[in-house]
């Protein structure tokens, strides 16, 4: 038989029909299926946003957020939550330190890429990390380009002290074999009204910490700091943000610097760049 | 029955000499060698491997690339042969598929040797998120695993029916074979449900194969790194996995029919046909090389410079240019030089192995170069950790596992090759028979009956309707956001000056290509609004009077206004007073909540210190909610990433089970 016009469009029209059907059950079970609410541990305690302003012009690189991150969270050796970096944006630029703690993304790579959502997003920004839940497959680690995460590859030396503690995702110890750590902006020292540990050791004052909701940022010193003025002043700038992630730390330029440079001072780090 | 010809096939099956016993028993001791390591790791954790934070996969992560590389040649060879009806594939179908089920076997365990906490595998599927990449992967591996076991075994039905009757074979494997042959006799019908089963497998195997390795891809292009963060993986990927896949299917054609004496079935035409196939890809590979590194190297953006540089000029130089050479380079020139040539014709067999063998070992060293290298150059410099940590030196544990992996590959490969037979006899056959007759049609039992299809989608589409009128009223209820109003105490407002623009209003962005979907299906998900509507800014006018003990104002004096914030006293700023005793500030910051607000006078002179104190309220906080800006954080699935996925994977586990379950194994057989 040979086809005529009219069932041709027949079997057009039979076929709009169907793609019609599908699209409105798709739709319907959709709107059923993917629940618009927010888990309970995304929600955080009280309504924050927290942020960090890091002053490197303040900065001399002395590691006392370091020391006082890893004393605090008993970090495991060869890690640390917050770095220092010796960088230099360009070869006639002189060096300058460059604290580096999680970013604390608002585009975060690495709960995008977390197959079992043991990293995750809290309402009041900070990515925090589950190790009940983490598997070990590292892909947080290959997303961050920040360096932000570190793994324990092996059974972490453990203290007494730290394992007096339960495990809790607030302060991340006792530690375990085969997950992932990293900065979380101290929720329990949040919890409990003081700054995080690299904020409250930063005897320089460079590592100011507050609440974006209101619009205001402390420093160890008590100095307290209007947020958007001294972005926006400040010519704050947040790292690689090209890149999309949204970071929640922010730095003012270290311009104008009252310590000596990096390579002007007398314990200065070897660069292994 | 059985011709001379398949007689030497068939040897494979019931000859068994002290070669095999030798070749099997290093194999094992390769393998039961890779399991004592992968013990050890299990005991000391990663700590015993090469890895560590900076350089955080490695020989595993290669390993899993490259075998479900290989994996893909052979069943997209076998199926895009079959779907066009090319008649010379039937004596190789039969191991190029082998090799899919092989290689995936092998290649999929090794992610999970590269877990930290491979005790906890299940949190896979009980916390599950379809936004990961590595879930599209944990998706799109079993479905296709499944699929190319079932491809597999179909065309194998008709051998093991013959196979059941053959009397050199030992009674169990009889018994073996009659199970798994599902009633096998080759009836007219049986034959018309199985062809069918099997064009239909092949039809969907082809976009399943493409989209596995594409998917294998995106767990190093969905991430930022150098290298890796590039829009050509995808296809570079595919057409990396056939080139090398088809030189494993030549490789193991070379192989199986030196040891095997398969010169009958094997012949030269094959030898060159997929030559021409291997050098095709090899150029198209040498294609996208080059694609990949001058489209970078041309421009030399930030962190790809460093990487490129480390690649060709640096630390990776030898390793590759050496595998540019050997396994691109040097197999293009030799396969041209034995297939263009004719009075190089004698060596075309030899020459296609040899230059397949080169692509297989170039393949895997070149999988090795896309994941250390980018790993080791990150963004931020590498300070203040020991040299190991930072390059990347694989230990004897990592070595002894890929050991192992590559010895069992050999090791299934063998087995089967002793237990089945690897060229398909009745294809073969069919073959001889000169293929005229096409399978008659066989007469449905069911004919769908248009009144019940109907009404079937009448009552659908009603349901569908319902359920959408469902979500429509759930959405009505919730409440709309209101207008914000400012109001304070203590200190009496003026008015609120109006908000003007322009004052440090945070970078919206720009939705993404995959949220058009979302428009469509709903909102992406929790706390996450496309279009937040523009908060104005809660601005205050806070005035504060300076009044004497009897009620007059004290004029020009100088008031301080602070706020007391969660961690500290953000002063204000400083104000004198007017004629009537009286200093205003205008508070216009971005700032939510009550806040108690200080004015203070230090005295002077003239009058007493004060001290003046009062909550203002600046306007509700925005609704606790992720960040706008963030797509795929959401922790539960959104219908614009998930629904792609579930919907592409969905239909492939339809077709498996309706090709296998309901064709096979309920039609085939009770027609048997």
């Amino acid at each position: 038989m040979a086809p005529s016009r009219r069932s041709f469009i027949q079997f057009l029209a039979g076929g709009a029909g169907l793609l019609f059907l599908g699209w409105t059950a798709l739709k319907a079970l959709s709107a059923r299926v993917f629940q618009a609410a927010l888990p309970p541990r995304s929600v955080a305690p009280g309504n924050h946003r927290w942020v960090m302003v890091i002053d490197l012009a303040k900065c001399d690189g002395c590691k006392d957020c370091t020391k006082a991150c890893n004393k605090m969270h008993f970090v495991p050796p060869f890690q640390e939550w917050i770095k220092v970096y010796e960088v230099s944006d360009n070869m006639a630029a002189g060096p300058y330190f460059l604290a580096r703690p999680c970013m604390q993304c608002d585009n975060p790579p690495c709960v995008r890429g977390c197959p079992t959502g043991a990293t995750f997003k809290r309402t009041d920004g900070i990515v925090i990390q589950d190790n009940d839940r983490c598997i070990g497959c590292r892909n947080c680690i290959a997303q961050c380009p920040y360096s932000a995460r570190f793994f324990n590859w092996g059974e972490p030396k453990h203290t007494a002290e730290e394992l007096a503690h339960p495990y809790s995702i607030e302060h991340n110890y006792p530690h375990r074999m085969g997950v992932v750590e990293k900065c979380i902006f101290c929720p329990d020292m949040l919890r409990a009204g003081k700054l995080p540990a690299c904020a409250e050791a930063c005897t320089m004052g460079a590592v100011y910490f507050g609440d974006e909701l209101e619009d205001a940022v402390t420093n160890q010193k008590g100095e307290t700091i209007q947020f958007s003025k001294v972005a926006k002043r400040g010519a704050a700038f947040r790292l690689l943000q090209e890149l999309g992630t949204e970071p929640r730390v922010y730095y003012l330029p270290p311009a104008g610097r009252k310590y000596p440079a990096p390579d002007e001072k007398p314990h200065a780090m070897g660069s292994t760049a | 029955m059985t011709t001379e010809r398949e007689t030497i096939l068939l040897r494979s099956l019931t000859e068994t000499t002290w070669r095999f016993y030798l070749w099997a028993g290093m194999l094992l001791a390769a393998v039961a060698w890779g399991l004592y390591a992968y013990l050890h790791q299990l005991r000391n954790g990663l700590a015993v491997t090469g890895l560590r934070d900076q350089v955080s996969w490695g020989l595993y992560i290669t390993n899993f690339v490259f075998f479900i590389g290989i994996s893909h040649a052979g069943t997209l060879i076998s199926a895009i042969l079959r779907v066009t009806r090319t008649d010379w594939r039937r004596p190789i179908t039969r191991m190029a598929e082998a090799i899919t089920v092989f290689s995936l076997c092998i290649g999929a365990p090794m992610v999970i040797v590269d877990l930290g906490r491979p005790d906890r595998l299940l949190n896979l599927f009980r916390y599950g998120r379809l936004q990961s990449p590595i879930l599209w992967d944990v998706l799109s591996v079993s479905t296709y695993l499944t699929g190319c076991v079932l491809y597999f075994y179909l065309p194998l039905i008709p051998d093991l029916g013959m196979l059941a009757d053959h009397p050199d074979l030992p009674n169990w494997r009889k018994r073996l074979y009659r199970t798994f042959s599902l009633g096998w006799k080759g009836t007219q019908p049986q034959k018309y449900l199985l062809e069918k089963a099997i064009s239909i497998m092949a039809v969907f195997i082809i976009p399943l194969a493409v989209s596995v390795h594409t998917v294998v891809s995106w767990i190093f292009a969905m991430t930022l790194r150098p290298g890796w963060d590039s829009s050509i993986f995808g296809p570079y990927f595919v057409v990396g996995a056939i080139f090398s896949g088809c030189a494993s299917v030549i490789l193991s054609m070379y192989i199986l029919r030196r040891v095997f004496r398969l010169e009958d079935y094997l012949l030269p035409l094959h030898f060159r046909n997929l030559g021409l196939l291997l050098l095709t890809f090899a150029l198209l590979y040498t294609y996208f090389n080059i694609n990949e590194y001058l489209t970078v190297g041309y421009k030399f953006p930030g962190m790809h410079k460093t990487l490129l540089e480390e690649l060709m000029f640096g630390e990776y130089a030898l390793s590759f240019w050496g595998v540019q050479m050997m396994g691109v380079f040097c197999p293009i020139a030799l396969m041209i030089a034995v297939l263009a040539f004719k009075r190089h014709q004698q060596f075309i067999i030899p020459g296609v192995a040899f230059a397949s063998a080169a692509v297989v070992a170039g393949a895997w060293a070149k999988r090795y170069l896309i994941v250390i290298p980018t790993l080791s150059s990150p963004y931020l410099p590498t300070q203040g950790v020991p040299w190991e940590w930072s390059h990347y030196r694989p230990t004897w544990v990592e070595w002894s596992i890929t050991l192992a992996a590559f010895a069992g590959f050999l090791l299934i490969y063998t087995l089967v090759s002793k237990l089945l037979p690897m060229v398909s006899i009745w294809e073969t056959r069919d073959e001889e028979a000169a293929d005229t007759e096409a399978p008659e049609r066989w007469p449905a039992k069911w004919r769908p009956n248009p009144a019940l299809g109907t009404a079937l989608i009448v009552v659908f589409a009603l349901f569908c309707g319902s359920l959408a009128r469902a979500g429509e009223t759930r959405a009505a209820r919730k409440p709309k956001a209101t207008v914000i109003s400012l109001d304070w105490h203590a200190i009496s407002p003026s008015q609120t000056p109006p908000a003007s623009g322009g004052e440090h209003v945070m970078p919206t962005t720009t939705p993404r290509a995959y949220l058009m979907l979302d428009r469509v299906f709903g909102r992406v998900g929790p706390g996450i609004s496309l279009h937040e509507e523009d908060r104005p800014l809660p601005s205050i006018n806070a005035t504060a009077s300076l009044l004497e003990q009897g009620g007059a104002g004290l004029s020009f004096k100088v008031v301080d206004f602070s706020l007391k914030t969660s961690f500290g006293i953000l002063a204000l700023g400083s104000w004198p007073t007017l004629d009537d005793g009286k200093a205003s500030v205008v508070i216009r910051d971005r700032r939510y909540g009550q806040y108690l607000l200080m004015a203070s006078f230090r005295g002077d002179d003239e009058a007493q210190a004060a001290r003046g104190e009062a909550m203002v309220d600046f306007g509700p906080r925005p609704p606790a909610a992720l960040p706008e800006a963030g797509v795929l954080i959401t922790p539960y699935l959104t219908a614009g990433i998930g629904l792609p996925f579930v919907l592409f994977y969905g239909t492939m586990w339809v077709v498996l089970v309706y090709a296998f379950g309901y064709l096979i194994l309920w039609r085939m057989r009770r027609n048997g």
